[in-house]
C-alpha cells in the first residue's frame, strides 16, 4: 500500500469504521482500537453473504446490474419491435416488456451501476479503508436483489405497472418500493462516505470527479426517487385497498410514474458519467486538470438542472409548457460544453494515452450531449416535438447506451483494483465502437421520427428509422454482455502494479491492485486534488 | 518513494458519520411527503376549482385530535432535546427518563391517529380523497412506529453504555430523525387536517 510512500500523521485521526459496525453504530474513539477489532472480527476478504466489504458489495452490483442491462435492453427492443411489426406480441406483453425495461434501467441498471462502482472505488478514492455503514451498505444490497427478483417474476406473470393481474400487481408496486430504499440507503452509504471518510486535507473541491460526480448524483437521487416510493404508495393503496379510482386504475399507473424517465429526471442517472469521464481523461493524459473547480461546479449544475421530480404530467398537465422546465432543457447544455471545454484544455497539450477507457469515457459523453440537445429542441414549442413522446424515447436510448458506456469504461479503467488484472483491450475496443453504435442507431432515430408532426414526409420512413432503432437497442445490449466480458477478462489478463496506468492521480492508484485489507487502514494526508502527482513530483525533486 | 514528498496535516475534526447518514434519511424521508402532500395540494385544488367540496358528503376530519397530537408530538421535541442534552452531559438518569417519556408520546400519537380514523369515517374505497388522506396519514404513522424504534435502539445501546458525554452520537441522529418526524407531523397538520 506504500506505493508512493505518502506521509502517514503519526496520530491516526478516527478514519476507520470497522466492517463489523453496525447500521446504527458510531464511529469509535480509538482508530487505532477499531482497526483491530475489523480485521479480527471481520476479515474484508470474507464470503461474500453477509460482508460488509465494500469490495465485494460493489462487485456484486456491477456484474448484476450490467446483467439486468443486457436483459432490460433486450426486453427495450423486442417492445420496440412489436411497434413495428404488429402481432409480433400481443399489445399487453408488449406494454409489460416496455414499463418493465424503462422502469428497470433506472432501478436495476443505471443507479446501481453507478452504486457499485462507488461503492467499490469511492472509499478508495477519498482513503478509507471501508464505505460508512458497511452493514446497511450490505442489506441494501441484497434488499435490492430480493427486489429485483420480485420485480422480474411480477413482470413475468402479467403483473408490471398497469398488469392485468391484480396481486401481481402489488408484488410488483412492493418490489419497486423495495429496489427504491435499497438504492437509497445505499446512496446514504457512499455519499456519507464522500463527506465524512476524506483523508486529512481532501477538501470537497480536492474530492476526486467520480466521488464527487457520486456526490451530486447520491444527492439528487435522495432528493427525487423519494418521490418515486410517493407515487407508488399511493398507487398500492389504491390498487389494493381502493376502488381503484384515480390513482390505481391500469391504465394511468405507468403515466403517475412516467416522470422517472423523462427529462429532466433522465439526466440525473447521467451525472456520473462526467466524473467518470473526468477521472479516466486526466488519469490517461496523464497532467493535471486545469480549471478544475469549473469543472466540479458544471457537474454540480448538471445535477442541479436534472432535478425532474415536479414535472409530473399525470398530476400537472401544463408543467411542460412552463418556463422552469423549458429553462432546465436548455441550461442544462451549459454545463455540458463547460466540462467539454475543460477537458479540451487538458488535453490541448497533452497526448492521452488511447485505451478503450478514454474512447468509453468520450463515446458516454457525446451520447449525454446529443441527449441533452435534442432535449433542448423539445423545449421549443414549434417544433411540436412534445406532441409525441418520440424524443423522449429517443433520449432514454441514448442515456441508457451512456450510462452502459460510462460504465463499461469504469469496469475497464477500474479492474485493476477490482481483480488485480488488466481487462482485455480489444473486448474495451470493441465495446467503443458497438455502444457508440449502437447508442447512436437507438436514440437518433426516435430524435428524427419526432420531427413527423413537423414534416410529414418523415412518416413513410417511420418504419424504416424503427428497424434501425431495434438494431441499436440490440448492439447496446450486446454492449453491456461486452461489459461483462471485459470484467471476467480481467480475472486472466496482464497482473497490474498499485499504480496500474502508471499515471494515477488519485488515492485508489496508491492502494495494491487489488487492494489489501490493510490499505488505507492509516491515513495519509493529501495536499492537493492529485495527491499522486504530488508525491511524483517530490521524489523527483529528491 | 520520498516519505517528505507531502507534508503531515494537523488532526482533523471529522464530521460524525452516524448524524451524517441521518440527515440525509430525514432529507428522503421530508421529500417523500413533500411528494405526496404536492399531489394532495393539486387534486385539492382541482376538486375545489370545480366548484365541488374536497372532502366526501358527510365525512368530517375533527380537529380537537390533531391538535392534540401536534401538542404532543411538539413536547415530544423538547423531551429528546432533553435526552441529548442529558446524555451530552453524562446525566444518564435524566437521558433514560427523557427517552422513555419521548417513546411514550410517539405511541400516544400512534393511538390518537388510530382512535381519529374511526371518527372520520373515511371509506377507503370510496373516494380519491380517502386514498390521499390514508395514504399520507398512514405513511407518517409508520415512519413514527420507525422512528420510535431507532429511539428504542439508541435507547438500549445507552443503557449499555454505548453512549457518553463524549460521544452520543447515536442518541443525536435519532434526534434527529424525531424532528423530521414532527415537521413532517406539522405540514400534514396544516394541510390535511387545519386547511381540509
Amino acid at each position: 500500500m506504500v506505493r508512493f510512500g505518502l506521509c502517514r500523521p503519526e496520530c491516526i485521526r478516527s478514519n476507520e469504521v470497522p466492517t463489523d459496525m453496525s447500521i446504527t453504530d458510531s464511529r469509535p474513539a480509538s482508530a487505532t482500537a477499531s482497526h483491530e477489532a475489523a480485521t479480527a472480527a471481520a476479515p474484508v476478504s470474507g464470503s461474500l453473504l453477509g460482508s460488509g466489504d465494500h469490495k465485494a458489495i460493489g462487485l456484486v452490483y456491477v456484474v448484476l446490474s450490467l446483467l439486468f442491462g443486457a436483459g432490460a435492453l433486450v426486453a427495450f427492443l423486442l417492445g420496440n419491435l412489436h411497434l413495428v411489426q404488429s402481432g409480433f406480441l400481443s399489445p399487453s406483453a408488449s406494454d409489460t416488456l416496455l414499463n418493465a425495461s424503462e422502469l428497470g434501467f433506472v432501478l436495476l441498471v443505471a443507479v446501481p451501476l453507478f452504486i457499485g462502482l462507488a461503492t467499490y472505488v469511492t472509499p478508495l478514492q477519498v482513503g478509507a479503508n471501508t464505505i460508512a455503514f458497511p452493514r446497511a451498505a450490505a442489506m441494501a444490497l441484497w434488499t435490492w436483489i430480493l427486489s429485483s427478483g420480485l420485480f422480474i417474476i411480477a413482470n413475468c406473470v402479467d403483473g408490471g405497472i398497469g398488469g392485468g393481474r391484480d396481486r401481481a400487481v402489488d408484488l410488483c408496486l412492493l418490489a419497486i418500493v423495495g429496489l427504491v430504499l435499497a438504492l437509497l440507503l445505499a446512496t446514504v452509504c457512499v455519499i456519507t462516505t464522500v463527506i465524512t471518510l476524506r483523508s486529512p486535507g481532501m477538501s470537497l473541491d480536492r474530492v476526486p470527479m467520480f466521488s464527487w460526480s457520486m456526490f451530486v448524483a447520491g444527492s439528487v437521487w435522495m432528493l427525487t426517487l423519494p418521490v418515486l416510493v410517493a407515487n407508488i404508495v399511493l398507487i398500492y393503496v389504491d390498487h389494493h385497498y381502493g376502488r381503484p379510482s384515480e390513482f390505481g386504475v391500469s391504465s394511468v399507473q405507468g403515466l403517475q410514474i412516467g416522470w422517472v424517465i423523462s427529462q429532466p429526471q433522465l439526466y440525473a442517472y447521467a451525472i456520473p458519467v462526467f466524473g467518470i469521464a473526468a477521472d479516466v481523461i486526466a488519469t490517461l493524459s496523464g497532467r493535471r486538470q486545469p480549471n478544475r473547480s469549473a469543472l466540479l461546479v458544471a457537474i454540480g449544475a448538471f445535477g442541479a438542472l436534472s432535478v425532474g421530480a415536479y414535472a409530473q404530467t399525470y398530476f400537472f398537465p401544463e408543467v411542460r409548457d412552463q418556463i422552469v422546465w423549458a429553462a432546465m432543457g436548455v441550461l442544462i447544455i451549459v454545463p455540458v460544453l463547460a466540462i467539454l471545454g475543460g477537458w479540451a484544455a487538458l488535453l490541448k497539450d497533452g497526448r492521452p494515452a488511447l485505451k478503450s477507457p478514454l474512447g468509453l469515457s468520450l463515446v458516454s459523453v457525446v451520447l449525454v450531449l446529443l441527449a441533452v440537445v435534442a432535449g433542448a429542441l423539445a423545449t421549443i414549442t414549434p417544433l411540436q416535438l412534445r406532441e409525441t413522446p418520440l424524443v423522449a424515447i429517443g433520449q432514454l436510448a441514448l442515456i441508457i447506451a451512456a450510462v452502459l458506456a460510462a460504465g463499461v469504461a469504469g469496469v475497464v479503467y477500474w479492474a485493476p483494483k477490482f481483480t488485480g488484472r488488466f481487462a482485455n483491450e480489444p473486448v474495451g475496443l470493441l465495446a467503443v465502437l458497438v455502444l457508440l453504435g449502437g447508442g447512436v442507431l437507438a436514440g437518433l432515430p426516435f430524435v428524427v421520427l419526432g420531427f413527423s408532426t413537423k414534416f410529414t414526409g418523415l412518416d413513410s420512413a417511420s418504419d424504416a428509422l424503427q428497424y434501425v432503432a431495434v438494431v441499436g437497442d440490440g448492439l447496446v445490449a450486446l454492449g453491456a454482455v461486452l461489459g461483462l466480458l471485459a470484467l471476467g477478462s480481467a480475472m486472466r489478463g496482464a497482473a497490474a502494479e498499485a499504480d496500474a496506468w502508471g499515471t494515477g492521480q488519485t488515492l485508489e492508484w496508491m492502494c495494491s491492485s487489488p487492494p489489501a485489507p490493510e490499505d488505507f487502514s492509516e491515513l495519509v494526508t493529501v495536499t492537493s486534488a492529485e495527491p499522486l502527482l504530488d508525491a511524483a513530483a517530490g521524489t523527483q525533486e529528491a | 518513494m520520498a516519505a517528505h514528498a507531502l507534508p503531515a496535516a494537523p488532526p482533523v475534526q471529522r464530521p460524525r458519520v452516524l448524524v451524517v447518514g441521518s440527515a440525509f434519511v430525514s432529507a428522503a424521508t421530508i421529500m417523500t411527503f413533500v411528494g405526496l402532500i404536492g399531489i394532495y395540494l393539486t387534486q385539492r385544488a382541482a376538486i375545489l376549482g370545480a366548484g365541488d367540496t374536497w372532502l366526501p358528503k358527510g365525512v368530517t376530519i375533527p380537529l380537537q385530535q390533531p391538535n392534540t397530537m401536534l401538542f404532543t408530538l411538539l413536547m415530544s421535541v423538547v423531551t429528546m432535546q432533553w435526552a441529548v442534552h442529558a446524555i451530552a452531559n453524562n446525566d444518564r438518569t435524566n437521558a433514560y427518563l427523557a427517552l422513555a417519556i419521548t417513546m411514550f408520546f410517539g405511541f400516544a400519537t400512534v393511538v390518537m391517529t388510530w382512535y381519529l380514523y374511526g371518527l372520520m369515517k373515511l371509506d377507503i374505497s370510496a373516494s380519491s380523497q380517502a386514498v390521499l388522506i390514508y395514504s399520507i396519514t398512514g405513511l407518517h404513522l409508520l415512519l413514527l412506529v420507525v422512528a420510535m424504534l431507532f429511539i428504542a435502539l439508541m435507547a438500549f445501546r445507552a443503557l449499555a453504555g454505548s453512549f457518553d458525554g463524549r460521544q452520543h452520537d447515536g442518541i443525536t441522529a435519532a434526534a434527529l430523525f424525531w424532528y423530521a418526524v414532527v415537521a413532517i407531523y406539522v405540514l400534514i397538520w396544516i394541510t390535511i387536517y387545519v386547511t381540509k
